[in-house]
Formats: structure tokens, sequence, C-alpha cells
């Protein structure tokens, strides 16, 4: 108490180089509140955290994971945009111990911005492990500003790391001014340019030295802005003197400036770096055989399904029970589907429900929460287990570096629709919801193939709508059901690589571009960090939990009302003369075509209406429409034939997946008229191949 | 000017080759990640894999990175022996 303590609040960003554990820092300093992707450059949302150090507040800001400030990409913008605004107390960079002479670069780059560094070099627990020795000291008198070794793994130097940030922060550390690297040759042309501006220095937001250099490189956003505040014609004096360089050194500026920080970055860290030849593990060996043609692809693709065969069975036995079945194992094969984890939750539900029927006794109150509430959200929440199952996979995939082989390994095969190996990211988190991966789609280097990204994506069918075509097989013999998972499966990436390949070739005519292209990084393999895995883990499921909670909690209150009364607002036990029932009268005739009798016609239709909120909504629909327990039950009184259920899977999978997805697209194109064009798209899509399963499977 | 004859594009370099970068061909934003990534002209560069088609891995700086071919027909490179 006698003591004065600073209580003053700190913001400070953080910014790295994809895959220099920037995430997971940030996740150990902010006690988890951003997601972790190591998807290189995926982490595209700026995040928020704060932690309290020695009584000070720090307020800090995840940035993008950028490899430097040229503004090409969005992330480079916001990042840069944010490190200039003068609204950081401080910036920690950090940089990849295993890999400082490239990561290095973007500390560089932000030190000519601003004096306010401090560098932390990150998984220090692994650099001998992988031969590196490094000479923090060296490193730091060299460039004047603290730099910390830290360890996600082993929470070394993370308190000294908060520590240094804030004596950088109240000016106690660290260096006064920018770094000036010296330009050599190009040195005159900087001057020139940085005497240009400095007349107007009063009025100009940036560091004069830091613009000069940007305009030098070509820095279009920059150059705008310097043309508003010093005219036309200090404007073109720049532009002449950046042709200059060009006609003398038959080279592009930014090249040369790139060029000579790297040369000054191998200055700096030329003998206070030693690396040791360790050699490569097995595994990395093994992983090589991803960049092989045929064994890559087909590498990738078994990995993949395997991850979803695994996953499928431990939840509901499925397929695991046909194989058995189909070597005449019936017993065993029932007792994988009754003992899998969805078959124990949905009797512990149907449980709970007959519980409170009798203990309550019947009432419209206790129908609304046995059959509306609890069979609602029961009927999506035996889905957890299978969430948390691919989320884990996912996250393994991630972590461990194998995600961006796979990326190259279908990178050629991807190409022939016109995209490239980066949209596998997108693609495989689209397994898991369609959301975040639109997001994912800003890493894309070109605009026109994330465009086309973004009106397909959302084809390839989430957990959510997976838990539709469980449903919906769980209801036929099981053979069958099998069959129905393929085929649900098969349309969408049908109609993702037909959809996309006639978008190509159309964009082809008109602008003639060529082949899709790829610069990926490819981290190091390695055993993926326990907690890291559990994160992911983690946040999928409670998402998930939360929108159990929420959106299918409040929608199974408005379906049972809107199920269980009538126009004329009374309580009604025949949903046939429910406001649902006559509301979708009107909709039935679009299941008419595949056979759907007029009777049972309303209940699809209004259950394919609520879908278009979320998709797990349709079974939840279902079930309480029907006043049953269960999806299985509830497509049992449907009586709908194999063919019926087939042309619906198709259609469940094919159209608009949900609110949210359809807002992201928005958000992310910025154009209702392309936001409406998918939605037509996937409309229109999804009922041509209604009808075509329909016809094709009566023929067969 | 004169030690163009050696110099060839970084598409053509069989796996397990070294070479120098003389000159990045083009315009575009991939040529600014390029030079992000390390790969500048003078920069030394490993052929980890290419098998002819897909893309090209190489190494630089200590990290591998994997190329389109298109863009690896614009990095012209002098094969250094080892
Ligand atoms: N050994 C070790 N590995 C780490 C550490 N921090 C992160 N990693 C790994 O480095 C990879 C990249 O981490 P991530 O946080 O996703 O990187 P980001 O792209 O910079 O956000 C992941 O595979 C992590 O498991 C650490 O402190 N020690």
């Amino acid at each position: 108490m006698s003591q004065s303590t600073h209580k003053k609040e700190y913001e400070i960003a953080i910014i790295g180089q994809p895959n220099v554990g920037k995430s997971t820092l940030f996740n150990i300093l902010t006690g988890r509140k951003a997601r972790v992707a190591n998807w290189p450059g995926v982490t595209v949302e700026v995040h928020e955290g704060e932690t309290d150090f020695d009584g000070s507040r720090i307020k800090l800001i995840d940035l993008p994971g950028i490899y430097g400030f040229s503004t090409i990409s969005l992330e480079e913008r916001i990042a840069r945009n944010y490190i200039l605004s003068g609204r950081p107390d401080a910036v920690i960079v950090l940089v990849d111990s295993l890999n400082p002479e490239r990561t290095m670069y973007l500390a560089i780059q932000t030190l000519e911005m601003t004096e306010k560094v401090v560098i932390g070099f990150t998984k220090s627990d692994a650099a001998h492990a992988h031969g590196v020795h490094i000479n923090y000291d060296l490193i730091s008198k060299r460039l004047g500003v603290p730099v910390v070794p830290v360890s996600a793994a082993t929470l070394r130097g993370i308190r000294s790391l908060l520590r240094t940030t804030i004596d950088v922060a109240r000016g106690r550390a660290g260096r006064k001014k920018p770094l000036r690297i010296d330009y050599g040759e190009l040195e005159p042309y900087v001057s020139s340019v940085e005497s240009l501006l400095k007349q107007y220095e009063e009025r100009m937001e940036y560091p004069i030295r830091w613009m000069a250099l940007r305009l030098l490189e070509g820095d279009n956003d920059l150059y705008k802005y310097v043309r508003g505040v010093c005219g036309d014609d200090i404007a073109e004096e720049i532009v002449k003197i950046r042709e200059e360089i060009k006609r003398i050194f038959r080279r592009d500026p930014a090249e040369l400036l790139a060029k000579k920080r790297f040369e000054y970055l191998q200055r700096v860290l030329g003998d206070a770096i030693v690396r040791l030849e360790i050699k490569k593990g097995g595994f990395e060996r093994f992983t090589r055989l991803f960049y092989r043609p045929f064994i890559g692809p087909v590498l990738s693709l078994i990995i993949l399904l395997g991850m979803f065969m695994i996953a499928f069975t431990i939840n509901t036995g499925f397929p695991l029970n046909i194989l058995l079945d189909s070597l005449g194992m019936h017993d065993a094969a029932s007792a994988v589907e009754e003992y899998s984890i969805g078959g124990l939750m949905e009797k512990l539900f149907s449980w709970i429900s007959s519980w409170i029927t009798n203990s309550f006794g019947e009432s419209w109150l206790t129908d609304l929460v046995a059959n509306g509430i609890i069979s609602g959200v029961g009927s999506v929440l035996i889905f957890l287990p299978l969430i948390m199952i691919v989320s884990l996979f996912l996250a393994i995939l991630e972590d461990s570096g194998i995600a961006p082989r796979m990326a190259v390994s279908l990178h050629g095969p991807l190409s022939k629709i016109g995209v490239s190996g980066h949209a596998i990211f997108p693609m495989t988190m689209s397994l898991g919801c369609n959301v975040p991966a639109i997001l994912a789609t800003r890493a894309i280097p070109s605009r026109s193939e994330r465009l086309r990204l973004l009106m397909t994506l959302p084809f390839i069918p989430c957990q959510a709508r997976l838990v539709v075509i469980l449903a919906f097989a769980s209801s036929l013999v099981s053979g069958y059901g099998a069959l129905l998972v393929v085929l649900g499966y098969s349309a969408a990436f049908l109609a993702f690589a037909v959809v996309n390949k006639i978008l190509y070739i159309y964009e082809k005519k008109k602008t003639g571009k060529k082949e899709p292209e790829i610069i990926l990084e490819l981290p190091p393999i390695h055993r993926p960090l326990g907690k890291v895995l559990w994160w992911h883990v983690w946040d999928n499921s409670k998402h998930f939990l939360k929108k159990a909670g929420t959106i299918i909690f409040s929608l199974s209150i408005l379906i049972w009302f809107l199920v269980n009364v009538s126009p004329s607002l009374a309580i009604t036990d025949n949903p046939s003369d429910s406001i649902a029932a006559v509301f979708s009268h009107y909709l039935s005739p679009i299941v008419y075509p595949i056979g759907i009798e007029p009777g049972k016609a309303w209940i699809i239709a209004f259950a394919l209406l609520i879908g278009f909120i979320a998709k797990e909504a349709v079974i939840e629909t279902l079930t309480i429409l029907t006043s049953t327990a269960s999806p299985q039950q509830a497509l049992m009184l449907l009586g709908l034939t194999a063919s019926q259920l087939s042309a619906l899977t198709v259609f469940v999978v094919l159209y608009v997946p949900c609110i949210a997805t359809i807002a992201v697209i928005y958000s992310e194109s910025r154009s209702v008229r392309h936001t409406l064009a998918t939605i037509a798209l996937m409309l229109g899509v999804a009922y041509v191949a209604m009808l075509i399963t329909y016809g094709l499977s009566l023929i067969i | 000017m004169g030690a163009y004859s050696r110099t060839v594009v970084l598409e053509e370099l069989p796996s397990g080759s070294r070479a120098r970068i003389v000159e990045i061909m083009g315009r575009g934003g991939w040529i600014y990640r390029l030079y992000q990534m390390g790969l500048t002209p003078g920069v030394i560069v490993d052929v980890v894999m290419n098998i002819g088609r897909g893309p090209i891995i190489i190494r630089v700086m200590g990290v591998e990175i994997a190329i389109g071919r298109g863009i690896a027909r614009r990095i012209i490179v002098e094969p250094i022996n080892t």
C-alpha cells in the first residue's frame, strides 16, 4: 500500500510471420481468448485479450500472421495500419527460433516503422533439439532492442517477456528511434525522397524515412496518401526517382530494398546463430511421399477418409456395424451400434423425455419440454462427440504440419478445377463449419479464385449437414445407410468440382487467366502440442454447445408452438391443423416431384424451410412435427422410400447451409449481388440435383 | 552482364540441386510474397524435390517452400556445382 504502483493500462500488439507460434503464445498470455489455427496466414481476425502483470493491465492485440508490410493482402494492411496508428504502447515481434534468418525479416521491417519493439524468440524449448544455438545478447546489442527467448510449451520466458514489454512501453528499455538500415548505393535516392517529404513533416502522420522507403517500393496506398498531403508535384518527383532507380539498376526497387534488408539481417545474425546439422527424422522423410504424383493425393485422401471413418464409428457405430453385419456377425454389429456414443446418448434423452411425461403427467407444458425442447435439442446434442473427434483429427493435421503438405499434394488435381492447393485449408475446414472456412479464404493470393470459393465452399457439407445425413442414414437398413452417406458427400464434392470448373472456364474465356499458382511455406513436421489440440477441440465443442443452447433451443420452442398451435391460437393435438401445416401447405409442391404425398409433403417442406436457419434444425423439426423421440422414429413414421430419402439427402447437402454462412459470405464479398447469386446458385443446383438423384434411383 | 549463358529457370532444376537466384521476372502480388520469404537475387536455393509436375519444393534460408510451376518458370537461377 505504501508503494506507489504503476496502475496503468498498456496496449500491446503482437505480430509474427505465419507459423512462428504466435497464436499459441497469445493464448498462453491471455488465458485462452482466441482460436489457434496453423494454416499459414489464416489467423485473420484480430483477436484481443487481457492480462495483468505487476499491477499493470495489459491489453494484447493479436495481429494477423504476415510475412511483411507490403499491403498486398488485407492482413498486411490491417497490421500495418494498426502499428502506425500510434495506439500500441509497444509491439512484440515474434521470431521463430527454429528459423530466425527468415522470420526476423518482419522484425526488421517493424523496427523501421517504430522504435517501441520487443523481439520474442518463440519455441526456445525446441531450438537445441533442432541444432539451433542463438546468442540472444549479441542480437539484442546489435539491434538495440530487447530480445527475450520464450516457450509456450514450457512457459519459460513468459514473465520476462511481459516485464520487458512494459519497460519498453514506459520508455525504460529499447530503442529511442526507429531502425536506420544503410541501403548503400540506394541511399542517395532514399535521401532525395526524404528531403521532399521533410517539407511537409508537420502534416505527416508517419515516420519520414519509412515513408520514403515504402514509396520507393511502390506502395500504392501510401502514394495516394502523400499525393493528398503534398500535392501532385511532389508525388510526381517521387515517381521520377523511382523510375530512375529502375533505369540505372535495371531492377524493381522493391527487390533491391528487400535484398538489402536480408543482407543487413545476415550481418546481425551471421555469427550470432550457430546451426548444427541434425539429421531428418524418419517421419519427416516419410512425409516427402506427399510430394509424389499419384501417391501424394491418394495418401491425402486416405487420411481424410480414414479420419471420418474412425470418427463415425466411435459416434454412431457406422460403418463398422455394416462391415460386421456383412461378415455375418450380426450380434456384434448391433452391439457396436447400440453402444456407440450416439446410441447411448439417444437412449439417455428418450429416457429423460419419458421420465418427464411420466412424473409430471400429460399436459401441454410437459409436451413442450419433453417433445419440444428435450428431443429437439437432444437430437442435435447426440452429435457432440462426433464434433469433438473430428475437431481433434483436424487439429492434429494442422498442428503437426501435415496439412500444408496435403495442400501441396492436392494442388495438381485441384488446379484442374481452377482451384489452387491453398484452397485445401478452407475446404477441410468446411467439413467442420463453413463460417471459419469462408474467413480462411482471405489467405488465398488470387482474388478471383477467392470469389469463386466464396460461392462454392458452402457446397461442402459441414458437421451440421453430416448430422442430418447420418440421421437419414440411420433410418435405412444399414447397407443402404452407408450408401446414403457416400451419396451425400459425393454429390457435394461433385457439385463443388463442377460449379468451380464452370466458373473457372467462364473466367478464363473472359480474362485469359492462366492456371492457379501456389506459394506455400511447409513448416517442419513435429509432434503436436497437447494443449493446442485440446484448445481446438474445446473451442469447437463450445461453439457447438452454444449453438445448441441458443439457436437450437429457441428454435425447438418456436417449432413446437408452430406445430401445436392452430392459426386461431388454440392448442391442438393434430399437427395438420397447426400454423406450420397451414403455412407450409403453400410450399409443399416443391417436394411433389419426388413423389411425396401431400399429407406428408408439408412436414418435409417445413423442415427444409427451418433448415435455412441452421441445418441441424431439419431433423429437429421432423422429430417435433411427428412427436417422436428420435429422428429415426420420425423418418420411419414418414415412411419415405429409399429413393425419396436419397433425393432429400442430396437437396439438404447442397442447399444454403445456414444463415450464418450467408452473413459471412456477404461480409467477405461486400456485395449483395454476389451473395444473392450464391443463394440462387445453391438452391438451383440443389433442386436439380435432387430431381436427378430421384430419377436415377428409380431407374436403378 | 557476361554470365547469363549459365542461367536457367528454377523449374528446370532437378531434385537435390543448388542454385543462386539471378532474377525474378514478372509483376503481381506474388512477387512481393517471394521477396518477403527471402527469395531475392543472390540468395541460394536448394531444390528439395522437383518431379517434373506439380509444385516444386525448395529450401530457402532453412525453410521449405512449395512453389507452383508457373512461378518457378519466372525465377532465373544460376546453378552451383556441389
Ligand atoms: N516446441 C514448441 N512448439 C511450439 C511452441 N509454440 C508453438 N509451437 C508450434 O508451432 C506451430 C505454429 O504455432 P501457431 O501458434 O499455430 O503459429 P502461428 O501461425 O504463428 O499462430 C504449431 O504447430 C505449434 O505446435 C513452443 O513454445 N514450443
